[in-house]
């Protein structure tokens, strides 16, 4: 199982980078940590004409301080942003979902803004940026916008991002000081992509839920936000009945589809099992 | 220095392997890791569509492409590859002829159509993409209901439908078994596996223009057998085939006999002139190379209130995919389940049914156990009986068992029962388990919400049998081979039959040479996988046979190097040669250690100056046959936890009660049984070789079917059984136990935990098993 | 197209002319003739080709050789011992009869350096985790959890 052959890219700037993506920008893939793009290329499911290569481009990866959150470089590697003590300050729910993901070899290559440019419905990131209300950088030639989370993901595999454009830095507000986070995800095998999973991240004020945010993985074309349930959760206290009136709303909001690891109807009702399980965590 | 009895030098002791030398160090040579000059690449362009005809095969373009150098179809094999079947032809089994490389219809998604041969296999693959292959679609076979639907196309334009074989057997007194009597049944619809060695099939042609040999590198486990295939399909002469086995990266029965590719590939390399090397990838492996299990098994049990099974009546019902692996023909599995079908259970009367079809599938091939559906289906039933009956478990597999006293008897299908420990393994199983303990345990944990559950399965395997085992499936196997060499500098060489991927051979049999012969272990180097060099035998590695037949072979053959070296010793030195012993490489009179004269130099003297009447060769060949006895088994017992709202299964605990004999190795042996017990605990919870109801294959790649990592084996607890031996022979077979006996421990495990609900289907995936909760 | 590469491989520089579609895993094995690493899937999901590159684990079946431009590779032909004896993994691999076909095993070996030049003392949990990525067909896993947590007992 070898690639197809390509033309390959390797800029050393950003504006190089922006340049090689307008000129190929329909017939180009962007290899970022390879995790995801080089088994479609063994596969031979796909064929872009050009590939380009960001390890190079040492301005995209780095983490700072960003308005009270955090900024991550879109070539931040998973392994550098599990062990980083700011996102762990400043975006626990990220540091919670990292080891899910895949093994240590793929976490090592693997970046934070390729897995979420990728957009696999069944990824932990893409929930996460969602769940923290994200703002996705993009850049092209001639211009840069931020595109929030909830408008960044459009279909399966499909984002907001345009042929010429390239994502380059993720910024996560913070949420409250103190809050609770739980990531749960069920995968018929450790570390396997996860058929169904919950990103839970609640604030408390006093003994009642102020922000609450619960993102679903494995439930449709793209991560979903349960923003109905979030909206019966805030100012609600803790308790498993509350929670358990919220998964229902939650499920109510899903449209997952079925596969032959998992049909609809399981999915939807795991879905509902594991955001109790989370908001209790996320609470305690 | 106090000599050591030579018997208790090695065996019995976890020796560091021989093997480890290279594979610990990268350096091990497996047939992708090899190169030839002028070597070639050939990638296979295969079927995408489940059943159709060929009606044009577009090869311009990509021929044309630099490097390609040939795009081989059916056409070109004409006349170079002859029409495959199983040879001889089997009475009342439809034997399919096909070729190669499909010629007139696929059959099946993966069916090799062209061998597209390049420089590279980059260029190869590129290659292939740019071959098109226009097909007429058929309406697809893709289940036995298919298979038996007459308007439905026959696979195979000669044969006139897709039931290829079918047998009624009766043993015993069937009728009065089950005159009366209370009935349990149960059917089981296992699914579809995959063997998924680590390493693909494949092999280097190559063919040598100018002598007209034939040399075939080949990931196989059954060298010879691989041989007589070739010789046949090809019209090669057998003295001028030759296959040689690298290193080989696991097999579990997948690569034995003859592959269609392999044929294609060699008669490209006679037909090129140069070496050709085919690897297949990980996809094709899933898609392409074989599949087992997934035999329907409807079985019923005449019982008796205490629990007593007066009778079996099993029909079981398979489909084998569109082409045969040869040598295997369609019928191949079912005396095997017949004749295994009581297992280690005194049930007298046997009601036996099977039918075969042929489906748009991959071929169904040998895998590990490869009539494991007995067990599974027996063993399930047996908890099935206890919760009708009202009874437990363990009482009913009690109440059935073969005990010490009736031994030896006879399996109502005709092998010998002698040897067993059954009812030993059983009682230890439970003790260990701790069933009381855990019953009560059970009960405060449902009290809380939680499900936990334990459960058993006996069996026994023929590892590899009595001597009476193949005449009872009337066929039979030639004895096992091993020559034995004395070098001349006292070195022995062992050449054996036995094609090893994993089992540890090199060194299991350089423990039992070396201790026969009262040289140090590295003195003895073991010779496997080179038709030129070794012994006859057909099945290679396979049938859990090496502990006894390889072990005894090579056992012999050395025994009998030793003979003659005594006799030329005692010419030497002017003793009795029935005075002399061999300790630590120096021929000696027995008792004195400081007499005699080093092997090397006895070797020496026979190489240059044997005495008159004596070969000089100091060589021996041997033949073992089945020494009586000849059975492993025991009794696996498994607890899990079932997340009661998610289905998902832990197993908590997995124990093993086990008899195999004598252990060579104690190490490999627990290898073997861990190894087992893990393909086992997938098919039990995660595998599935799936396909559609139009055939498509939906599991070609690891993120579709799921092998299971160290976080789903949990660690198995072992302990062997040991008794009298019943041939000096004494060790057994122990390969194919764990992958036979661990589905149904699960099974009954969780079925157990979900308070004895009937389960079906494997695998139990979290869904089927919140199904089975609600329901 | 081609493209020139440079990177240590076991402390040996190597400089070569690549096609940017090969992968590292084929440029290690036939490039570099060292054909210890394996190809058991080449998707990334056995691990069978698990290399490390500048100290971190890597399937190399999911790396082009051109992105290993500049970096330190290490292989499972770099364990041995200077002097060519097995380094201390190898050994307590050996000792505990870890592997039976061996196909696997430079994946695992690559991946349990990694482990214990980051974590000295794992215990067979951290062990589990750490190979959960690692496919095995042959050996149940146990004996290669065993032979991991020996060597780190031995100081790997």
């Amino acid at each position: 199982m070898k690639p197809p052959a390509f033309n390959y890219v390797a800029p050393t700037t950003l504006e190089e980078a922006l340049d090689a993506r307008a000129e190929h920008a329909d017939d180009c893939a962007v290899l970022a940590g390879g995790q995801s793009l080089m088994p479609l290329l063994n596969l031979r499911m796909a064929f872009p004409g050009t590939v380009i290569d960001l390890a190079g481009v040492g301005e995209l990866a780095g983490i700072r301080e960003w308005d009270g959150g955090v900024a991550i470089g879109a070539m931040t590697r998973q392994r550098t942003a599990e062990g980083d003590a700011l996102i762990r300050e400043r975006a626990p729910l990220m540091t919670t979902a990292l080891p899910n993901i895949g093994h240590a070899a793929i976490r090592n290559r693997g970046t934070v803004g390729g897995s979420i440019a990728h957009a696999d419905p069944a990824a932990e990131l893409p929930a996460v940026a969602l769940a923290l209300d994200a703002q996705l950088v993009a850049k092209k030639k001639r211009g840069e916008r931020t595109i929030e989370a909830a408008d960044f993901f459009a279909g399966f595999l499909t984002t907001a991002l345009e042929p010429d454009e390239l994502l380059v830095e993720v910024r996560v507000p913070g949420m409250a000081k103190g809050h609770g986070v739980a990531f749960h995800e069920l995968a018929r095998r450790h570390g396997d992509f996860a058929l169904v999973g919950v990103a839970a991240a609640v604030a408390l004020e006093g003994d009642k839920i102020a922000d609450c945010r619960l993102a679903f993985i494995g439930v449709g074309g793209t991560p979903m936000r349960a923003r109905e349930a979030e909206k019966m959760l805030v100012g609600a206290q803790p308790s498993a009945e509350v929670f358990a009136e919220a998964a229902e709303r939650a499920k109510a909001e899903l449209d997952p589809a079925g596969d032959t690891h998992a049909s609809a109807e399981y999915r939807r009702r795991v879905a509902g099992v594991l955001a109790q399980r989370a908001l209790a965590e996320a609470t305690r | 220095m106090s000599s050591v009895a030579p018997a208790q030098r090695f065996v019995g002791q976890s020796v560091r392997r021989v093997e480890d030398a290279r594979i610990l160090t990268g350096r091990g040579r497996y047939i992708d890791d090899m190169q030839l000059p002028k070597m070639l690449h050939g990638v296979f362009v295969r079927s995408s569509i489940a059943h159709g005809r060929i009606t044009g095969v577009e090869v311009d373009a990509a021929r044309a492409m630099p490097g390609v150098v040939a795009i081989i179809t059916a056409a070109d094999l004409e006349g170079k590859v002859y029409p495959l079947s199983i040879q001889p032809e089997v009475p009342n089994v439809a034997r399919p002829v096909f070729t190669a490389l499909a010629s007139d219809k696929v059959r099946y998604v993966g069916d090799p159509v062209a061998l597209v041969i390049a420089e590279s296999r980059y260029i190869a693959e590129d290659a292939r993409d740019a071959v098109f292959v226009d097909y007429e679609p058929l309406v697809a076979v893709a289940s036995i209901e298919h298979a038996e639907d007459s308007s439905r196309p026959n696979l195979f334009d000669d044969i006139d439908s897709n039931l290829l074989y079918s047998e009624n057997r009766d043993f015993g007194d069937v009728e009065a078994a089950f005159a009366g009597a209370r009935i349990v049944e149960l059917t089981l619809r296992p699914q579809r596996v995959a063997h998924v060695p680590m390493e693909c099939r494949g092999g280097i042609a190559d063919y040598n223009a100018g002598s007209g040999d034939l040399v075939y590198y080949a990931t196989t486990q059954s060298p010879h057998g691989l041989k007589l295939g070739l010789s046949g399909a090809l019209a090669q002469p057998a003295d001028q085939v030759r296959v040689i086995t690298p290193d080989v990266g696991g097999a579990f029965g997948q690569k034995a006999g003859l592959q269609r590719e392999d044929a294609a590939l060699c008669a490209v390399s006679r037909i090129l002139g140069r070496p050709v090397k085919w690897v297949e990838d990980r996809v094709e492996n899933m898609t392409s190379a074989s599949h087992a299990r997934s035999e329907i098994l409807e079985i019923s049990a005449a019982v008796d209130e205490d629990g007593t099974i007066r009778g079996l009546d099993a029909n079981m019902r398979l489909d084998v995919g569109a082409y045969p692996v040869l040598p295997f023909p369609p019928s191949f599995l079912g005396p095997i389940v017949r004749t295994m079908m009581t297992g280690p259970y005194h049930i007298p009367a046997l009601r036996w049914a099977n039918t075969v079809y042929a489906t748009n599938k991959a071929s169904y091939g040998t895998y590990r156990g490869p009539w494991a559906i007995e067990t599974l289906a027996r063993e399930a039933l047996v908890d099935r009986i206890a919760r009708e009956l009202g009874l437990d478990p363990l009482d009913v597999r009690r109440r059935n068992v073969y005990t010490a006293e009736e031994q030896p008897t006879e399996m109502v299908t005709g092998p010998t029962i002698e040897g067993i420990r059954a009812s030993e393994a059983l009682e230890r199983a439970a003790e260990l388990a701790g069933e009381q303990e855990f019953r009560a345990a059970q009960t405060k944990a449902r009290e809380e919400g939680r499900l936990i559950g334990l459960g058993y399965s006996s069996y026994i395997e023929p590892a590899p049998g009595p001597p009476n085992l193949f005449p009872s499936m009337e066929s039979g196997l030639p004895p096992e081979r091993a020559y034995a060499r004395l070098e001349i500098d006292g070195h022995l060489t062992v050449t054996t039959a036995q094609a090893p991927h994993g089992q540890g051979h090199e060194t299991t049999l350089a423990q039992v040479a070396a201790t026969e012969m009262g040289i140090p272990l590295e003195n003895v180097r073991i010779i496997h996988g080179d038709t030129q060099l070794t012994p006859f035998s057909v099945i290679g590695t396979g049938g859990s046979r090496a502990a006894t037949m390889a072990s005894g072979a090579a056992l012999l053959a050395t025994r009998s190097v030793k003979e003659k070296v005594l006799e030329i010793a005692g010419h030497i030195m002017e003793i009795a040669p029935s005075d002399l012993e061999i300790v630590d490489a120096t021929v000696r009179p027995k008792g004195d250690p400081a007499g005699g004269m080093p092997l090397a130099n006895v070797a020496g003297a026979a190489y240059f100056a044997a005495p008159p009447g004596e070969d000089a060769g100091l060589r021996s060949s041997s033949v073992m046959h089945e020494p009586p006895g000849g059975w492993s088994g025991g009794t696996h017992a498994c607890q899990v936890e079932v997340d009661p709202l998610t289905g998902v299964v832990e197993i908590t605990r997995y124990l093993v009660v086990e008899d195999c004999g004598d252990l060579i190795n104690p190490a490999i042996v627990e290898g073997q049984i861990r190894g087992g017990i893990a393909q086992g605990i997938g098919i039990a919870l995660l595998e599935n070789a799936l396909y559609d109801e139009e055939a498509n294959f939906l599991a070609g790649t690891f993120m579709d079917y799921l092998v299971p990592t160290v976080m789903e084996v949990p660690r198995v607890e072992i302990e062997h059984l040991h008794g009298d031996a019943l041939h000096e022979v004494n060790y057994r077979g122990v390969g194919e136990g764990g992958t036979i006996a661990a589905p149904p421990a699960v099974l009954n495990a969780v079925a157990d935990a979900l308070g004895g609900v009937e389960i079906t289907t494997l695998p139990m995936t979290p869904e089927r098993v919140l199904e089975l909760i609600d329901g | 197209m081609s493209i020139e590469v440079t990177l240590t491989v076991n402390g040996v520089t190597r400089t070569a002319s690549v096609e940017a579609r090969r992968t590292l895993a084929d440029f290690l094995r036939e490039d570099l003739e060292l054909t210890g690493t394996h190809l058991g899937c080449e998707h990334g999901v056995c691990g069978a080709c698990t290399v490390t590159v500048n100290g971190a684990s890597a399937r190399s079946c999911l790396m082009l050789a051109v992105q290993a431009d500049g970096a330190d590779v290490r292989t499972i032909e770099g364990l041995l011992e200077p002097d060519g004896s097995l380094g201390v993994l190898q050994q307590a691999c050996a000792d505990s009869h870890a592997f039976q076909c061996g196909f696997c095993t430079p994946g695992f070996l690559m991946t349990a350096t990694e482990l214990l030049a980051e974590n000295a003392t794992p215990t067979e949990d951290d062990v589990r985790e750490a190979i959960s990525g690692n496919l095995c067909r042959c050996t149940g896993y146990e004996s290669i959890v065993q032979a991991v947590m020996l060597a780190a007992e031995r100081g790997a």
